[in-house]
């Protein structure tokens, strides 16, 4: 009897009720480490996007952050002193709060500027392959046959490289630079994607309720929008946002290999191999220093926030999301 | 027991999938810009000498005929000449030399994850919800999020260049143990205990340790998340229930009973994270400066050497798909169950 009205009533629920009456969502808020991963995303953002926009009106001119014209060797540590007694020491009156890079480029600024192009670049590759991902994993799913084989065959050849590896075979066709290291990524994470995605479209075209559809006379697509999507959003959320972490890290790794950003880009792979190059050994440690911590702290925050998605799904999703 | 059936059908499922990473590989050299001849003749070679390297290599045939060369050769484990890098010498002779060194530092950095992503796991999921388990949650999730190439140049100022504990790069310490070092396997630890070299063993332990160390932070990670919620999973079962309530102490049942359980598992995730430390391997050789396989392939992208790209690229796909396979039979024999 119970799911008789419960079902029905479900239906004419908004979207906003459902989402405030889901265990997931109640389930996620109450885990506090997701909740410091979501704060650090969004100091994140924060940042990333105050400066793009600081630039953008004028208030920051990106000559500063790109500004080459200084010869090599001119650096000033953080708050001119290198070592970290004296950099807290003199926090209050201070010029280069991160100190500058070998070309003294504030490295503030710069690491600031990067949390924008690691979202941008890292929103382009997660979005581009969640929509490829989910395309072809809900296809293979609701028509089957061949079409799924040959989807899903393709995938496990794409599968069967190490993901780093794949991206470099990609990279040594189509050149270096940071839009076709997304390009590379993407190409890596859509079967990810299309995996996860293909197996809960499976769970949900097995229910009795997408069968009545059907049976109604529904069109393909309205299955598929209407019943498939919708049922499968969760999963997908939660691998998007673990794979958001990845993609920030596999992009500087490119970078890190010579094969992304290119000399200049204010992008934390870069400006994090510049600085080991430049000096970390000697002593220099402020230039790679603080791009790391940045980009690691960023990883972190999705990792946190999707490791608590996944948590509080059903955990018998765990098996889904890899 | 694993049925002879069971591993038949994954063999066989293989051939596509190997078929299709053969074929990813040769496209490489075929879908990217440039004439691959001009790379080979070298900048300064004239229009007679690059044709001629045109024919030698076969590139004016039809791409089609190229292609069932290249599947002929590979089956037959003929990868082509290097054309720049080790230039005329065959492809598979310098895979042979640089896969040990590489496969070594792996495996090492993989002992480390296991020796310490074990126990840690363990006693996450004993002491659930405590500061402890908190403090070790923390640490695996930072372990994964903080890149190699940011902990590896941090740990070598540390631990080499300030506090001087250990060397900041390569893999001995005098050049002259590099030409005289035994070839017997590739893999310098193993090689010196076969030749009785005690001090190379140890002056290569020396420099292995920081890469295996940064190199395994990583599989820590993974596997003492899996050991832990794997162990509470666990936990939460009858038979551990029964054994307790047979007057068991907690601490025996669960180490007693419950790890073995518990292990299977884990036994997958050191399996799959095994191929993705291969490609940490790349990252860590680059930061450490050990002339393994990664910083082969980051050379040979670097200066379009195209066929220890496919060569190297095709070897990792293969490593990556055989651990693959050797995980789910392992863990068909673990747990007979998943077969059906």
């Amino acid at each position: 009897m119970s799911t008789e009205t419960a079902t029905p009533d479900r239906e004419e629920r908004g979207f906003v009720d459902r989402l405030r009456a889901s265990p997931f969502l109640t389930e996620l808020l109450s885990n506090r480490l997701a909740i410091f991963g979501l704060s650090l995303i969004l100091l994140i953002t924060v940042m990333g996007v105050g400066t793009r926009l600081a630039v953008f009106v004028g208030v920051l001119d990106f000559g500063q952050l790109l500004d080459t014209q200084f010869a090599q060797q001119q650096y000033y540590p953080p708050c001119g002193d290198a070592t970290l007694t004296g950099w807290l020491s003199s926090l209050g009156s201070c010029q280069h709060f991160f100190g500058t890079d070998a070309q003294r480029r504030d490295v503030f600024l710069r690491t600031m500027y990067g949390a924008w192009l690691a979202l941008k670049y890292g929103t382009v590759t997660v979005a581009a392959s969640t929509v490829l991902g989910v395309g072809l994993g809900t296809v293979a799913a609701y028509y089957g046959g061949w079409i799924d084989n040959v989807i899903m065959r393709t995938m496990d050849v794409l599968l069967s490289f190490p993901s780093l590896l794949l991206a470099l075979a990609v990279v040594a066709v189509f050149g270096t630079g940071l839009w076709k290291a997304v390009f590379a990524l993407t190409l890596v994470y859509t079967p990810r994607f299309a995996r996860v995605v293909r197996g809960a479209a499976l769970k949900v075209l097995e229910d009795e309720y997408v069968e009545a559809t059907v049976a109604l006379g529904a069109r393909d697509w309205r299955v598929i929008v209407r019943h498939v999507l919708p049922n499968s959003l969760a999963p997908i959320t939660v691998q998007s946002t673990l794979n958001f972490g990845l993609a920030i890290i596999d992009l500087a790794a490119l970078s890190f290999l010579g094969f992304g950003a290119t000399a200049g880009t204010p992008s934390w792979g870069w400006m994090l191999t510049k600085g080991v190059e430049n000096g970390l050994i000697n002593g220099l440690w402020w230039m790679s220093f603080f791009p790391g911590l940045f980009l690691a702290l960023t990883v972190l925050g999705f990792n946190l926030l999707g490791d608590g998605m996944r948590d509080a799904l059903d955990p018998r999703m765990q098996d889904a999301v890899d | 027991m694993i049925s002879k059936r069971y591993i038949f059908k994954r063999l066989l499922l293989l051939v596509p999938v190997l078929f299709g990473v053969a074929t990813l590989v040769f496209s490489i050299l075929h879908l990217s810009p440039g004439n691959p001849a001009t790379v080979v003749a070298g900048q300064q070679a004239s229009a007679e000498e690059i044709r001629q390297v045109e024919q030698r290599l076969g590139l004016n045939d039809p791409v089609w005929v190229q292609y069932g060369r290249f599947m002929l050769d590979a089956v037959q484990l003929n990868l082509g000449e290097s054309w720049v890098i080790r230039k005329g010498e065959p492809v598979t002779s310098v895979l042979r030399w640089k896969f040990p060194i590489t496969l070594e530092l792996a495996v090492l950095g993989q002992i480390a994850g296991i020796m310490f992503g074990i126990p840690i796991g363990i006693v996450s999921a004993i002491k659930q919800d405590t500061i402890t388990d908190h403090l070790s949650r923390v640490g695996a999730l930072s372990g994964i999020s903080i890149p190699i190439f940011w902990s590896g140049p941090l740990v070598i100022l540390l631990f080499s260049v300030s506090l001087g504990w250990f060397p900041t790069s390569g893999r001995l310490t005098q050049r002259a143990y590099e030409g005289g070092a035994p070839q017997t396997t590739g893999a310098l630890l193993v090689d010196s205990l076969l030749e009785g070299n005690i001090i190379m063993f140890i002056d290569a332990a020396w420099h292995l340790f920081l890469p295996a160390m940064v190199i395994g932070i990583y599989s820590m990670a993974l596997i003492s998340r899996m050991m832990r919620s794997s162990m509470l999973e666990v936990v939460r079962q009858d038979y551990i229930r029964t054994a307790h309530a047979k007057g068991q102490g907690r601490k025996i049942t669960l180490l007693k009973h419950g790890l073995r359980n518990a292990l299977i598992p884990v036994v997958t995730v050191i399996g799959i994270q095994f191929g993705s430390l291969l490609g940490g391997a790349v990252l860590t050789e680059t930061v450490f400066n050990i002339r393994g396989i990664g910083m082969l392939l980051v050379d040979a992208i670097t200066d379009g050497d195209y066929p220890i790209i496919q060569g190297t690229v095709l070897l990792f796909a293969l490593v990556f798909t055989m651990v693959n396979l050797i995980v789910d039979l392992t863990y068909s024999y673990l747990d007979p169950r998943i077969e059906q």
